[in-house]
């Protein structure tokens, strides 16, 4: 029966991780997160956070009992994720860990594999970057040209990735490479260990976090046959699925409606929420956050349902977006006295997301081909 | 949260679908700018569906989801006063309804065919009977029969002693925005009919990306108001209703729009229907003050200065 409310053993969930959260953040978590989810500042923050989630059983609760989890549903993992975006994300990098690379591992990974990569990541201890994007192959990945190549019982990796979030201070590399021959089924992923020699990272200055965006050279870099995750070739397979997990993992829309709320205090506060223009603008950011929202739930909800991947994923992902530009545009207008000096962090913060939300994880217009492929069925066509 | 129809509501659309399929079957669209269904009307109110929001088993998702289904027909039948106002005010009295909120010296829609006319004012709600005589029809651009009434003061005003005026304004708001929804899925579904079948420049133009894309935001916006619609009807209050209403009367013009331009002049046309859904829409888009008054409504209400901005 369809309903919209949350059953009390969830809402006590979410009052929980808001508990937690009022506990562990410092008071000046603010101005930390500022600084991005990439950066040392909050990077060295997770490694004391996340632990303490752990132990609270709020890291890892949807992975299966035998790997530190204890098997909750799709809606607890969904609900805990999204109060902590809407905190600004202390996890940092570490979500990753927690939404998709260690699930991918669960389900393809060897039993080496995952006593190997697991437990750090279930306590909350390790740092993941994710070498997908190359400076030829960004929404077409499965043009990528980083090279794998077998010596004895080694792999040789060369190559270069770009825009890699996290790389600096990453401990392993969820990297996909080319082991045979061109397109999608030439692919294999990469457990890589990113003290390797032969690895470099450059960091990039960019308008979104520090720590955000690299560059990840790869030169004769050599790794053990046992750091492939899969088979060769089983790449695309492996990455649907780690991504349908990732894309829906990301509850961007609750920290763009946290935001929200804290500029209309800021303007109800200088009594200038007043008046019809600033008031139905405040109502559209809002409705547009609410729009998301739902179409995120019912992702969850199809999950949570046991029914397959849908199309409908793509129609979240352009909501969401569109919900991010309408708080960050409600922002520019309405305050924008306060992207200039430090006093707003989350203003800040949250403005460098909505600038990077149909950018990162896939470009908009991609989820825009999914949806008038598979959600409306209309005709590919020789011409574009 | 569950976002799956129950069996009791999906055999209650099942039903209607069954009711629809046979009134459609041998219809042709007259070229004409609507062509109400007093057949249709009559059967959706003799089978009892009007009364789903009454029954616990169904309630106002069922009615929502109702609307919704019956506004994809070309053909037009009232439904949000049907389904979400005359049961909690005149439920004895027949329909089509009119409802009036402010003046009653504007065209009406639905005036012409209607048999009961309700008056929802700040505080106080009202109900007359109304018969051929009491209405003037008015030529209009809008895709449904329309009309004046002739003397106001002459009609036999019945008030209602502890109507919710506010219950009734929020449900309204669910109604119309559940109408827009089935009218613009409807509109959207013929444009795909349309762009798999045209084809120029070798293919058919729904292959081009410059058309995927604006359709792919068309199913988005559409989408979501959907299941603001469903969640607003499942919650009951006005904060869900007005943003429920207002993402759907903003996403009119936009979406309207946009499958205009991809059914050509076909979509010009009289002959071809997809009028009848984007006239009706454009109508709807100015319900309850438009979408500009929906968001600041919204805006008082989610950050009354008694209400935590906690955002559940």
């Amino acid at each position: 029966m369809v309903r919209f409310d949350w059953l009390p053993e969830q809402a006590a969930l979410r009052e929980r991780v808001r508990d937690v959260l009022r506990r562990e953040l410092p008071p000046d978590w603010a101005q930390l997160s500022r600084h991005g989810p990439g950066s040392k500042e909050q990077t060295r923050f997770s490694l004391s956070f996340c632990p303490k989630l752990a132990r609270e059983g709020l890291l890892i609760p949807h992975w299966p009992v035998e790997h530190g989890g204890s098997g909750a549903a799709p809606w607890e993992h969904f609900i805990i994720g999204e109060e902590l975006w809407a905190a600004g994300e202390p996890r940092g990098a570490q979500y990753m860990n927690v939404n998709f690379i260690g699930m991918t591992i669960i389900r393809y990974g060897t039993a080496e594999q995952k006593a190997r990569y697991l437990p750090d990541m279930a306590a909350g201890r390790v740092i993941w970057c994710q070498g997908f994007s190359e400076p030829d192959a960004g929404s077409d990945l499965a043009a990528l040209q980083t090279r794998a190549r077998v010596s004895g019982d080694e792999y040789v990796i060369n190559g270069a990735k770009v825009w890699t979030s996290y790389a600096a201070l990453a401990k392993y590399c969820f990297l996909l490479a080319r082991t045979g021959g061109p397109g999608k089924a030439g692919i294999a992923i990469f457990l890589v260990p990113m003290d390797s020699p032969g690895i470099t990272v450059r960091p990039i200055s960019a308008l979104v976090g520090e720590g955000d965006l690299h560059e990840v050279f790869f030169d004769d870099v050599r790794v053990p046959g046992d750091c492939r995750l899969g088979q060769e070739g089983e790449a695309w397979p492996i990455i649907t699925y780690a991504l349908a997990n990732e894309r829906v993992g990301i509850a961007r829309y609750a920290f763009a409606r946290r935001v929200l709320d804290g500029m209309v205090a800021e303007l109800k506060q200088g009594g200038r929420f007043q008046g019809a223009v600033v008031k139905a603008r405040a109502g559209r950011a809002l409705a547009a956050c609410e729009a998301a929202r739902m179409q995120v739930y019912r992702i969850v909800h199809e999950r949570a349902s046991n029914l397959p991947p849908s199309a409908e994923s793509s129609l979240a992902r352009v909501a969401v977006v569109n919900a991010e530009h309408a708080v960050a545009d409600f922002g520019l207008d309405f305050l924008p006295e306060t992207y200039t000096g430090r006093d707003f962090p989350m203003h800040l913060s949250h403005h460098e997301r909505a600038i990077a939300s149909g950018i990162a994880s896939g470009a908009a217009e991609v989820q825009l081909n999914l949806i008038a492929r598979n959600y409306l069925r209309l005709p590919s066509g020789v011409r574009q | 949260m569950n976002f799956t129809l129950s069996d009791d509501q999906k055999a209650m659309m099942g039903a209607i679908e069954k009711l629809v399929q046979k009134i459609l079957a041998g219809h042709v669209c007259q070229p004409r700018r609507f062509e109400f269904s007093e057949a249709l009307q009559a059967r959706i109110e003799q089978g009892g569906f009007f009364s789903a929001a009454l029954i616990s088993d169904l309630g106002a998702v069922a009615s929502a989801s109702m609307i919704m289904e019956m506004c994809k027909l070309p053909l037009c039948v009232e439904t949000t006063a049907s389904a979400f106002i005359a049961p909690y005010v005149c439920p004895d009295a027949p329909g089509p309804f009119v409802v009036a909120f402010d003046g009653l010296d504007r065209p009406l829609r639905f005036a012409p065919v209607a048999k009961t006319i309700i008056r929802i004012q700040e505080e106080a709600v009202a109900w007359a009977s109304l018969r051929p005589e009491d209405v003037d029809e008015a030529e209009s651009l809008f895709a449904y029969p329309m009309g004046r009434l002739r003397d106001a003061g002459d009609l036999h005003w019945r008030c209602v002693p502890g109507a919710d005026a506010r219950k009734l304004r929020c449900q309204w708001r669910i109604g119309v925005a559940a109408e827009i929804v089935g009218c613009l899925s409807a509109a959207l579904g013929s444009v795909l009919e349309h762009v798999a079948e045209r084809r120029q420049f070798g293919q058919p133009i729904g292959a081009f990306q410059a058309v995927q894309h604006r359709l792919a935001q068309c199913a988005a916006l559409i989408e979501s108001s959907r299941w603001m619609v469903l969640r607003a009807a499942g919650a009951d209050n006005d904060r869900d209703a007005l943003a429920a209403l207002g993402f759907a009367q903003d996403a009119v013009t936009r979406v309207a729009y946009d499958l205009h331009q991809f059914m050509g002049a076909m979509g010009l046309t009289l002959e071809h229907p997809l009028h009848r859904w984007t006239y009706r829409a454009k109508l709807l888009r100015s319900e309850a003050g438009g979408a500009e008054e929906q968001f600041a409504q919204l805006a008082d209400c989610a950050w009354a200065d008694d209400v935590t901005t906690l955002s559940h």
